[in-house]
Formats: structure tokens, sequence, C-alpha cells
């Protein structure tokens, strides 16, 4: 019996043990996700805004993490299937479905300098004047250093 | 800081890799010198065998402990055997009878020996089917073992989810009737799924498919936790579960019974039928199995897909209804020293994935068309079928025991669902592809395996040698591309020597080598990306070796104490997705990069299980220690790629040093002879300890938790034997610890109920089972779900009932 009590004691000290240098480690890993801000007045595009065709737009959003941010990406793709990416709760005015014929597509990647927890992205956008008007969505992708990734997805037209 | 805390660490490594070929040689060693019996006296020992009726058995084996042979009993199920020594303990065992096993003294007369035959509750109650325990006692790994009764009580959506309930088990599930093993946190390549002796192939492809297994047609279920790919070959590293068929009927016997389940919270409904027949030596035994499920409920009206608000229609996760059908024969023959069986099965399964998002991407869905019927299987769908061909032959030659398993598998997957020109596909199908337009992605996999093992009792030493060899064809089809094809030839050899030093200790020790090599074909896109036609994986070859060994030693004192250790090296060989994907996985928004330089995973494990077994009280406690060198991780970078990717996070394979510990602690107290109570417990950390996510953990790692059940079993016999009723209580721990791209998951509390009993109909038993899972309704996450990703809870309340009625002579 005292041989099995020495046993147990030892084992779950060593699990208490092994428990306790998890802890001392725990706080130094970054679980926070990197934020896309479109919320300031200045910020485009908005959910269900509008860009014209044959003119350019810039896309402009704040983009910060609490540690170091790391890269940056734009898919702009036509949505006439009402297929959805949008993560915006407030829904657009569709316009019916319909065949793509020359849609616009674009992707795009844009490397943040490195250091930064904020930054301010403003890049410009030409749409071709030749592609299809519609429905489409503006997918913006934003990681931070450590791999964290959030989406946002907005509805938008092009006239 | 991190180094600092891990420098034990580097000791425990040199320790694992200097001692293990010197512990292997220690323990082969010793055995050799260890005289066959310090007593010289012979004794001769007299009896008989017979069944539970009073029928002498033919062909019941004996085995003495220690001793080098065998003995087999006549027509008359009498034996006669000659023994040195004083004290013995007798295993008696016949094919469908639970193996008994008997501490006999020189001169005890004439013994007669009862065997309770395998599946009548009655059995169960006059005498403690031994078996199991005895190959707990004779493992020095970590194993358990649940048998038809615990599926029963416990029936999940699939094999694996009736699995969960035991520590350390968990499931990778998608929707209500898929899911994958987690063998303490370790899943997909990492845990050995064994059916009928031949490894289930078809975990390869991803996280969101299931295991093509029947539940109803599982016997008995071994879960071993811990290096166990001396045995098992390439993959087992986490551990094994081992499915085990149907026992075959007794001699001249015909019978069946047909099983009938309802559940209430996917609608539900599903039967088994089960035939069977034998003269003395051929036998067949076949089974029939259908289940059909609707669209599973939530306790939520809204789900939020990214933060999206997804309506829900009745609190149902839209299209997530299936069904699945099983077909099997077993037929062979069995004779006192030869036997020899096939099994047939056919395993199909149809089933939807949720509609608002398919993989994480959410979906706008036209509700009319969805909402329609919750029974009905719309876009995104899989349909899965496996076929297997398995004989399994043995034969008793003296002290040897020959065996072979041989088998062929065909895993067919398909997944369909209407075209979405992700990334730079064109924006509408072209005519010309052959691939029709909602064949999303097809694999197609052929499996051949050969098992050869050659079983030797030689004094103490119960010497066991084996080779296998797998040879596998995989081929893809669809509009999407994931995964390359690829053919995959490996073949190993091994030795394990089981030695049984004394009453007191029980030694292992083995040793195996495997090689392997994986021909990936090469992929090209069939649309251009700005002009181009990208190459997504180029053809290439690769050949990995790989030198494994364990030791382990069982020590059981007699009293109240028995403690096991087991040690031992693993590995896995990198599978094609992970030396050659170059696609853009949707289900994750992510473009995996395949790594072609890494190197086959190597894993090294120590186990420790102590037991103490004190009359009312049963405690095991099972901590366990595992390192490797050389894990291989999908790392989520912080980078873009426009061009291969599509615009999407660039993941890729890389090794880091991994490592993890935990364990599990189970407590049962007896407080009357009907009621017991009992808490299970299991705990497991891992962390990454070099590369990009150096101090973080393993995606998928369960959070803590302690499940607490209270059994009211009754014991006697009568008009209704062993009712029981039974409450589980777990408590599950938040889980904060995550790595890219996992969410944080809260805690939660559940509370399942399993009832039963046993009718006499006919004169037959008829069994009843009854159980509510999640009896409150709670919505809670599950950190370990494929749909966590995207907060869809897991499945509301459901009332599973169950019922039994067999028919014809008595299955055993």
């Amino acid at each position: 019996m005292k041989q099995l009590f020495y046993l147990t004691t030892s084992l779950f000290l060593i699990i208490i043990l092994a428990g306790g240098c998890s802890k001392s480690n725990d706080a130094q890993v970054d679980t926070e996700y990197p934020v896309i801000d479109l919320s300031a007045a200045s910020a485009f595009p908005q959910q269900c805004g509008i860009v014209k065709r044959g003119e350019s737009f810039t896309f402009r959003a704040r983009l910060s993490d609490n540690f170091e941010l790391g890269s940056v990406s734009v898919d702009v793709h036509h949505n006439f299937d009402h297929h959805t990416h949008s993560t915006e709760v407030s829904a657009c005015q569709m316009e019916a479905i319909k065949t793509a014929v020359k849609p616009f597509l674009l992707i795009r990647t844009f490397p943040i300098a490195a250091g930064l927890k904020q930054y301010e992205i403003a890049e410009q956008i030409t749409v071709p004047a030749d592609v299809d008007p519609g429905d489409y969505h503006f997918l913006i992708r934003l990681t931070d250093k450590e791999g964290w990734q959030t989406v946002k997805g907005i509805s938008i037209k092009i006239q | 800081m991190v180094n600092k805390v891990f420098q034990p660490v580097g000791g425990i490594i040199w320790l694992f890799k200097n001692a293990a070929a010197a512990c292997v040689f220690f323990v082969f060693g010793i055995g050799l010198f260890i005289p066959q019996q310090l007593l010289g006296q012979q004794t001769n020992l007299k009896g008989r065998v017979i069944h539970a009726d009073g029928q002498p058995l033919f062909g019941a084996i004996i085995k003495v402990e220690g001793a080098t042979q065998h003995w087999v009993t006549d027509s008359a199920g009498s034996f006669s055997l000659k023994v040195t020594g004083i004290h013995h303990r007798l295993t008696i065992s016949h094919v469908g009878y639970k193996t008994a096993s008997k501490h006999i003294d020189a001169g005890a007369g004439f013994i007669e020996i009862k065997l309770q035959p395998l599946n009548t509750q009655l059995a169960e109650v006059v005498v403690k089917d031994s078996h199991a325990d005895d190959r707990r006692a004779s493992e020095s790994m970590n194993v358990e073992i649940v048998d038809k009764d615990f599926i029963r009580r416990n029936l999940g959506g699939s094999l694996m989810a009736t699995l969960s309930r035991l520590p350390g088990i968990k499931t990778i599930g998608i929707g209500s009737g898929q899911s994958k093993p987690l063998i303490r946190g370790l899943g997909f390549n990492r845990v050995v799924v064994a059916d009928k002796g031949i490894k289930h192939e078809g975990q390869q492809w991803g996280a969101d498919h299931g295991l093509e297994l029947d539940q109803f047609a599982a016997q008995e279920v071994e879960i071993l936790k811990g290096a166990a790919s001396f045995m098992y070959g390439a993959d087992a590293i986490a551990g094994v579960v081992d499915v085990k068929p149907t026992l075959p009927p007794k001699a001249n016997s015909v019978g069946g019974s047909i099983d009938l389940i309802g559940k209430t919270n996917n609608n539900l409904y599903g039967t088994s039928v089960n035939l069977y027949g034998r003269n003395k030596n051929w036998f067949f035994d076949s089974r029939i199995s259908y289940q059909n499920y609707g669209d599973y409920a939530v306790p939520a009206d809204t789900v939020f897909v990214y933060d999206y608000a997804v309506k829900l229609h009745n609190k149902r996760l839209r299209n997530t209804a299936g069904h699945e059908t099983g077909l099997h024969l077993d037929a062979g023959f069995i004779g006192s020293k030869f036997r020899s069986v096939f099994y047939v099965s056919n395993v199909f399964s149809k089933s939807g994935f949720f509609a608002n998002a398919h993989g994480l991407e959410p979906r706008r869905v036209d509700t009319l068309l969805h909402d329609r019927s919750s029974r009905d299987i719309q876009f995104p769908y899989q349909q899965v079928n496996h076929f297997k061909l398995i004989n399994r032959s043995q034969y008793q030659a003296g002290r040897h025991l020959l065996q072979a398993d041989l088998g062929y598998q065909h895993n067919f997957r398909q997944e369909y669902s209407q075209y979405v020109n992700h990334g730079y596909m064109p924006a509408n199908y072209p005519d010309t592809m052959r691939i029709p337009q909602t064949l999303e992605r097809q694999f197609d996999k052929h499996v051949y395996s050969i098992n050869l093992r050659d079983k030797i009792l030689l004094g103490s030493h119960e010497l066991n040698l084996g080779v296998s060899a797998e040879h596998q064809n995989n081929n893809i089809s669809g509009w999407s591309f994931l995964v390359p094809a690829f053919k995959q030839a490996a073949a190993g050899a091994y030795l394990y020597d089981k030695i049984r030093l004394n009453d007191t200790w029980l030694l292992h020790g083995a040793i195996r080598y495997d090689y392997s090599r994986i021909n990936i074909s090469g992929y090209s896109d069939w649309f251009l990306s700005e002009g181009t036609r990208l190459s997504r994986a180029n053809s290439m070859s690769r050949t990995f070796n790989s030198l494994v060994w364990s030791a382990g030693a069982n020590y059981t004192p007699g009293g109240v104490l028995s403690i096991k250790a087991n040690i031992g090296k693993s590995f896995r060989v990198p599978i094609a997705k992970e030396l050659a994907a170059n696609g853009v996985n949707y289900h994750y928004f992510s473009y995996e990069r395949g790594n072609p330089s890494l190197n086959a995973e190597q894993s090294y494990q120590a186990d420790v299980s102590l037991n103490l077994n004190a009359g009312k009280w049963l405690v095991v406690l099972s901590p366990f220690y595992n390192y490797f060198p050389n894990y291989i991780y999908l790392n989520p970078t912080s980078a873009h790629d426009y061009f291969y990717g599509a615009g999407n996070q660039v993941f890729e394979y890389q090794q880091s040093r991994v490592m993890r510990y935990g364990g599990e602690l189970q407590i049962r107290y007896q407080l009357t002879p009907a009621i017991s109570a009992e808490a299970l417990a299991e705990y497991l950390l891992s962390r990454q300890l070099s590369g990009a996510k150096e101090g973080y953990t393993l995606p998928f790692s369960p959070p803590p938790s302690v499940l607490f059940n209270l059994t009211y079993q009754t014991q006697g016999e009568g008009r209704s034997a062993k009712p029981y009723f039974s409450v589980d209580y777990r408590i599950t721990a938040a889980q904060n610890n995550i790595v890219p791209p996992e969410r944080k998951t809260p805690g939660s509390q559940l509370w399942n109920i399993q009832a039963g009993t046993q009718l006499k109909w006919f004169n037959r038993p008829l069994n009843l089972s009854l159980q509510v899972q999640n009896v409150f309704n709670t919505r809670y996450l599950n950190h370990t779900s494929f749909y966590r990703l995207i907060e869809l809870p897991e499945a509301g309340r459901n009332i599973i009932l169950s019922l039994k009625v067999p028919f014809g002579d008595s299955r055993l």
C-alpha cells in the first residue's frame, strides 16, 4: 500500500508540475484575430456600394492587429448566381439572376510592411469599361503575422 | 524562455533514443535465461469442459500459464494434461464462448469447467467475462475494450461517435452521421482503424468525411492508446481502433435477429437484419442494415456563419439528411485446427452538407427548395461506397499458430455541388468538360493488403512474427482539386516477444522495419489563371524507411495494485496531400502547399497505467508523454497568394517538434451491488516546440473534461433480466489554447440518460434500450467538430429507442 501511495503521489505531482510549466507559457501566444474596419466615413467600398465601369476607385480600410499585421488580399468576383460570401448582416437589393458573359475578376494581394500594428490601406482599383455590370462580391482577407485570418465579404454593384 | 522550460524534454528524448535499443535487447535477453519451470514434480490434471447446459464441448483449447504447449478437448469434452508444479492458472477458450480462467492446485481431482456462451445476457450474471480483463492485463499499452452491449447502450450517430464516451477518445464530426476518431487529440492518419484485421483505408481525403463502418456489424471494439506502429505499421502513432467481426455461430444452429432503431433529433429510422447458420464446420452469417435520417436539429433559431446570420427552418440544419446501407456476408470453415473465413461487405452512404455553408464557405440558399422537406438531399452532398473482401485464415500446428489476413477494399467517394467559379475558374462551366458540372470531387481508392503472422509458444515466451504488405491505387476526378492521384506500396516485418517471467511480471519487446514508396501523379488545372494553365502537382516519387520499437512491462503482484508501462516509437509516412498539394481548399479558404521534402513523421511515447482494484473501488490512472521530433503540421502563414492560391491565405506543410502529455483517470465505486458511481476524466496538453507556431497547441486539441456517471444495474434473473438505468453528466472545460485557424470554445455541461431492459418474448430475450442525449437541449459548441469554425452548435435533445428481436436458435 505504501508503495502505491508513493506511486500515485508522484504521478499526480508530475501531472501538476507539468501543468504548471504550461501555464507559464500560455500568455505568450497571440490568439487574437486582425480587424478590418470599414466604419470610417472614408472607407470604401461599403456594403451595397456602387462602382462605375471604366473608372477607378480607391479601396480604403483601416486594418489593425494587436501584435503585427501580415498581408491583405482582395478578390472581386461576380455574384450573378446569388451565391453568398457576404459577412454583412444587411442584404442588398439584388438584380435578377443572369449568366455571366465577361464578368470582372480581380485577385490582388497587398503585402504590408513588417512591424505594423495599424495600416490604412489605400489601393487604386480600375474597373474596365467592357465588363458585365451587376452584382459583385468584394472579398477582403486580412492575416496577421501568426496566421490568424479575418474575412470580410461585401456586396457591391458595378454600373 | 521556452527552451529553458523544456530542457528536460531533451533529456527524455536522449533516454528514449539510447535506452530503446538496450531495452528491447534486455527484454529479449532476460527471457532466454529463465528456466521453464523451477519445480520439477509432474502432476496429471484431468477434467471436462462443458457448455452451460451440460453438453460436452469439443475443441476447447486449454492453456496452462507458463507451459509450452496447449491441449484440446475431445468429443466428450475431456482433457488430460501433465504439468509440473503445484499452482496452475488454466485458460480455457472455445470459439463462441467466453474464455474462462481458473486456478487449479495439483491434486484437485477431476475438474469440470463450464463455459458460458457469448451474447447471452444471462451468462454475464453467472460468470464474469474475463476475456477483456485478460486482454487488458496482458497488454502493456493502454487498452479499452467495448462490446455490443456498450454499443447498444451508447449508440451515437456513427460507431466513432459511440466510442467517444470513453476517456481519451473524441471524434472530429460533421453532421449527425459522420465522424473520425481522435485518440488523445490525434486523428486522421495518426490513428489506424482496423476492420477484421485489415486497415480501413479512406481517411486521407479530408476532415469532412466519416468512416464507412456499420455499427450493427461490430462485435467488439478494441482501442489501443499509444505507440502501436510495431503491430499495425505506419500511422498507428496515436493508437488503433480495432473493430472485431462477429464471432461464428455455434455448431448446428440457424437463427437471426432484427434490430429496430429510431431517433427523434434527426427523425432517424433504421433496421438491421441478421441471419446465420452453421452445421458442424461450415457457417454463414449475413446482415443487412439500413438507416435513413433527416436534417438534424440544434437548439437555435439562427446560427452565425462568419457573423452572417442564417435563419433556420424548424431549428434544423438545412440539408444534413442522409441514408446508409450496409450489406455483410461472412462465410467459412471452422475446424479444430484450421479455420478460414471470408468477409464480404459493402457500406454505402449518402449525406448532405449544411447548405448554408459548404465546408466553411457561406452560401446563399434557395430556402423554398431546401425547406420543402427535411428528408431530401440537395446540393451539396457526398456519397461513399466502401466495398471489402477479406479472408482470415488460421492453422494451429503444434506450438505455432499461423494466421493470414488477405484483403481488398474499394473506397469510392464523390462530392456533388453546384459549380462555383472560385478564383480564376471560368464564370460558366465549359460544355467541353468531360467531368459532370456537379461533380466537385471524386476519390477512387483500391487497396490490396496482406498480413501474415506466426504466433509461437516457446517456454515462457509468446513470440509473434509477422510480415505485411499493402498496395494502393488512388485516382481523382471532379472540377475542384485538393489531392493528386497517387500509388503507394508498403511492406513491413516485425518481431514481438511477450515473456511471462512469473505470475507478477510480464515483459514485452518488439521491433519492426517498414519500407514504403509513394508515386504521385502530376495535375494541371483545366482552366487558365491569367493566361497560364497552372501545374498543381508535379509527378514525384519518394521512398521511406522506418525502424520502430516498443518495450513494455506488466506488473501484477496480486492484491489491489497492478501497473503497466510501455515506451515505444511509431511512425507515419507523409500522405500525398502533405507532399504534393498545391491547390485551394475552399472548405477553409486556404491555399495548401505541400512540401516534397517532408520526412516520415516519428513519434516517441511513454505510457503508464496504474490500476487499483480494491473491493468496491476501482481506480485507473493512465498518464502519457509523447514527443514528435518532426510532426507534420499544416501551417497557416501570414501570406496570401494571388496566382496559385487565387488570393487565399497560404497554408504550408512543415515539420516541427511537438510534445504532448496528458492522461485519463477512471474512478469507480460500487455503492451497492446494484448501484455504481463512476468518474471518467481526461486531460491533454499539446505544444509545438519549434517552427512558425512555436508555443502554440495543435489543431483539434480536446479540452479537459470529466464525465460523472451513476448506474443502476439489477443483477437478478427473472422475467425481465438486467434492467439498467444510467445517467451521464459531462463537464467540458473551455478550450482557450488554440492555433490558427481555430476559435476559442466555451465550456459546456451535458446530461445523457441510458436505460434498458431485457424482456422475454416466446422464451427469447428481447433487448430494449432507450437513450436521451443532451437531455436539457443545451446549446453548446464542440471544439473538435468540423462545424465548430462556423459556430454551428451541436445537436439538440435526441431520444434513441432501439429494440433487438432474436429468432431461431439462440446465438451461442
